[in-house]
C-alpha cells in the first residue's frame, strides 16, 4: 500500500513536471482566422510524405524554440499547444495562412520570409505532433 | 565585469535558433526580428579607391533586437581604419523599425526612424543619402566634424512566390548643420536557391544559400535635388547560412557613377540568439 502511494506520488509529480511546461489549457485566439480562400488551399505536398524530415528540421529551427520540440507549446510563452485537437482540426490551409501572417499582437511572428513550399512542409510535419499516447497518422 | 562575461556565455549557450537572413546590405525589407531574438552581427566595408585616394577598411557591429513581433531596434557601433593614415571609432546611430500592419499584403510598409551621432570619417555606407561620401580629406580633418542626424524611410517589401522585393525611399536631416533634408534610395530583389529543405542537416545544400541584387545610391537634397555628385552602386548580394543561429553574407557593388567608388566590397557575419530577452530577464530572476 504504502509503495503504490509513493508510486502514485511519483506519477502525479511527473505529470505536474510535464505540464509545467506545456501548455494544454492553451486557446485559439478567435480573431486570428483566414479569408476562406486561405482556409481552402490544400497543400500541395500532401502525397510526399517524405518532405516531412525537411519539415521537422524546420520546425526545430524555427518554432521549438517557442512550441517545444515536441510541439506541445510552453505555458509561460502562452504558445499553441499543436498536439491539442482545437489545432489539429483546423485545415492545412488555416495552419500556412498562420505561420505566414503570424498573430504579431500576440507574439506570433511572420514567417512568410521562409519559402513557400517550406511553410507547406512545416503544415506537414505539424500533422505529425500527436500526443505521445496516440500513434502518428500518416499525412 | 562577472556578470557581463556571464551574460554573454549564458546567451551564446541557445543552440536551436534562427537565421533566415535576408542578403541585402543596404535595403530593408518587411521582415522583422522575432521578439526576444538578439542577433549580432560583424561586418564592413572596403573600397577600390580612385587615384589619389586611400584605402578604407570600414567594419561595424550591430546589434538587433526584436522588441516585438512588429517592432525592431538596432544599435551601430562604428569604426574605420585607412591606409597610411589611422584607425577611429567613427560614431553610432540607433534605429527602430516599425510594421503598422498586422498582416501580410501585397505590399508590406514599414517606418524606420534612426538617430545618427557620427563623424565626418565614417564610411560604412549603410546607405546613401545627399552627395557622395568625402573619401579624399584625412581622418584627423574628417573626426572633427560631428554629424547628428535624424534619419526616416519608408520601406516597402513584397514577397511574390519567394522572390522578395523591396524598395527603401530615405530622408535625412543633418541636425548639425543646415544643409537641407537629403535624400537616398535602394531599391532590392533576392531568392533562396532552393525552395524546399531537405531532411538531413546539410550545409552546402542549396537551400542555405540566397542570391539577388541591391542598387542604392544619393538623391541629393532639398538644395539640388537628382542624382548629379551622388554616389551610385550595383551590387549582386549573396548569403549562406552557415548553421541554424550564423549567416556569412557577402556584397560586390560596382561604381555607377564618377562620384561613386569604382568598387565596394561587403562583408558581414551574424550570429542570431533566440530568446535573449526571456534568457536575459531569466538570469535576473524576473518573469519571462
Amino acid at each position: 500500500m504504502r509503495r503504490l502511494g509513493i508510486l502514485e506520488l511519483t506519477i502525479v509529480l511527473t505529470l505536474l513536471a510535464a505540464s509545467f511546461g506545456q501548455n494544454p489549457s492553451y486557446q485559439s485566439d478567435p480573431d486570428w482566422r483566414p479569408p476562406d480562400e486561405a482556409a481552402n488551399k490544400t497543400n500541395p505536398l500532401a502525397r510526399k510524405p517524405q518532405a516531412v524530415a525537411g519539415g521537422q528540421k524546420l520546425f526545430l529551427r524555427n518554432c521549438a524554440e517557442c512550441h517545444n520540440k515536441d510541439g506541445s507549446g510552453i505555458l509561460k510563452k502562452h504558445s499553441a499547444d499543436f498536439q491539442l485537437a482545437a489545432v489539429q482540426q483546423q485545415s492545412d490551409g488555416t495552419l500556412f495562412w498562420k505561420i505566414t501572417n503570424g498573430n504579431p499582437d500576440h507574439g506570433m511572428p511572420s514567417f512568410s520570409k521562409i519559402p513557400e513550399l517550406e511553410r507547406w512542409q512545416l503544415v506537414l510535419f505539424l500533422r505529425k505532433l500527436k500526443p505521445p499516447s496516440e500513434s502518428p497518422t500518416q499525412p | 565585469m562577472r556578470w557581463i562575461v556571464l551574460l554573454f556565455l549564458f546567451a551564446l549557450s541557445g543552440v536551436a535558433c534562427l537565421a533566415q537572413e535576408s542578403p541585402y546590405f543596404v535595403t530593408y525589407n518587411h521582415h522583422m526580428e522575432e521578439p526576444g531574438n538578439l542577433e549580432i552581427e560583424v561586418s564592413s566595408t572596403t573600397d577600390v579607391p580612385r587615384s589619389g585616394q586611400r584605402f578604407y577598411f570600414a567594419p561595424w557591429t550591430e546589434l538587433e533586437y526584436g522588441i516585438t513581433a512588429r517592432w525592431t531596434a538596432e544599435l551601430y557601433l562604428e569604426g574605420q581604419s585607412t591606409w597610411n593614415d589611422s584607425t577611429i571609432f567613427t560614431g553610432w546611430r540607433l534605429e527602430n523599425r516599425f510594421r503598422p500592419l498586422k498582416r501580410e499584403h501585397r505590399v508590406n510598409p514599414v517606418l524606420y526612424l534612426e538617430y545618427e551621432s557620427i563623424n565626418e570619417a565614417d564610411r560604412i555606407q549603410k546607405e546613401l543619402e545627399g552627395g557622395a561620401p568625402d573619401v579624399s580629406s584625412p581622418n584627423s580633418l574628417l573626426r572633427r566634424i560631428k554629424d547628428h542626424e535624424l534619419e526616416t524611410k519608408m520601406i516597402l517589401s513584397s514577397d511574390i512566390h519567394d522572390w522578395n522585393l523591396a524598395g527603401n525611399f530615405i530622408v535625412a536631416k543633418n541636425l548639425s548643420r543646415s544643409e537641407g533634408f537629403e535624400f537616398g534610395y535602394s531599391l532590392g530583389f533576392s531568392r533562396a536557391l532552393a525552395t524546399m529543405a531537405s531532411g538531413s542537416n546539410c550545409r552546402f545544400c542549396r537551400e542555405n544559400f540566397s542570391a539577388g541584387m541591391e542598387i542604392y545610391g544619393g538623391l541629393g537634397s532639398t538644395l539640388g535635388f537628382g542624382v548629379k555628385d551622388t554616389a551610385q552602386y550595383a551590387a549582386p548580394v549573396f548569403a549562406w547560412m552557415i548553421s541554424d543561429n550564423s549567416t556569412v553574407r557577402f556584397s560586390p557593388g560596382i561604381g555607377l557613377t564618377h562620384d561613386s567608388s569604382p568598387a565596394l566590397f561587403r562583408f558581414g557575419y551574424s550570429y542570431e540568439i533566440q530568446g535573449f530577452g526571456s534568457k536575459l530577464s531569466h538570469l535576473f530572476g524576473g518573469k519571462p
